[in-house]
């Protein structure tokens, strides 16, 4: 089992979580967080802005739907048609086990 | 070295605090999050609840409709619902221990929406206070 944690623009997070949804995988769960990549944040007249607001959405999928996740997080987050600076990051990290508090189960 | 992260209600976080206490975990963090489960593909098994709240009345601006609408969101997965994610560190053979702990302190009668627990490999942590690394800079 794999752990997607795909940071987003803000803007885009509907736009993400509704075509995830759409594509079979409802479940997820989001933190707004802050951050900067690797263009050092924004200068917009003197200021220096490296704390950029972004979302970062958590999703648990089974190995074999890995492709088909992050495509549709690629196709929705992206700005325009070559993406821009900003558009978030993709990470993948393996899950050992998952429990379903409510069912009581070891799976997702 | 394991990561326990886990989502859980809202209120239950002070449970689950007692319960890590108990169970000789003390150290967390803990992030407000929001999240949501699997979608209710079954209509007949929100019926009962949806009924249930509809007849506490109708939304007087948008008519039944629109009140339909906004219980069933609610009840069918697809809306976000506030949660806490709880991220600790542990040891290899303290992990079904942590996560049993977890387990008993959320689990409610409702049967759905308790939250789940993911069990992730660490690679290395490092201790800042004292530069100490992998299984020592854990509590």
């Amino acid at each position: 089992m794999l752990l997607i944690r795909a940071i987003v623009r803000p803007e885009k997070k509907d736009d993400v979580l509704e075509e995830l949804s759409s594509a079979g995988f409802n479940a997820a769960t989001m933190v707004d967080v802050v951050g900067r990549g690797k263009q050092k944040g924004i200068k917009i007249g003197g200021m220096v802005y490296d704390e950029i607001p972004k979302i970062l959405i958590l999703v648990a999928i089974q190995d074999a739907d890995k492709d088909k996740v992050i495509k549709t997080i690629l196709k929705t987050a992206k700005t325009g048609n070559e993406g821009t600076f900003g558009d978030g990051k993709i990470f993948v990290s393996p899950i050992e086990e998952v429990y379903t508090i409510s069912k009581g189960i070891q799976e997702l | 070295m394991k990561e326990i992260m886990a989502v859980i209600r809202m209120r239950r976080t002070s449970a689950t605090k007692k319960a890590l206490v108990a169970a000789g975990v003390a150290g967390f963090t803990a992030v407000k999050v929001s999240g949501r489960g699997r979608l209710v593909t079954d209509p007949t098994q929100i019926e009962e609840c949806k009924e249930k709240l509809l007849s506490m009345g109708v939304n007087d601006f948008g008519g039944v409709e629109d009140t339909e609408k906004l219980v069933t969101s609610f009840l069918d997965g697809s809306r976000f619902f506030p949660r806490r994610l709880f991220t600790i560190l542990a040891h290899d053979e303290d992990v079904p221990r942590i996560v049993e702990a977890i387990t008993r302190a959320n689990k409610t009668e409702y049967g759905i929406g308790d939250g789940v627990v993911f069990v992730l490999p660490v690679l290395d942590a490092v201790r800042v206070r004292t530069g100490e690394s992998g299984e020592a800079a854990i509590w």
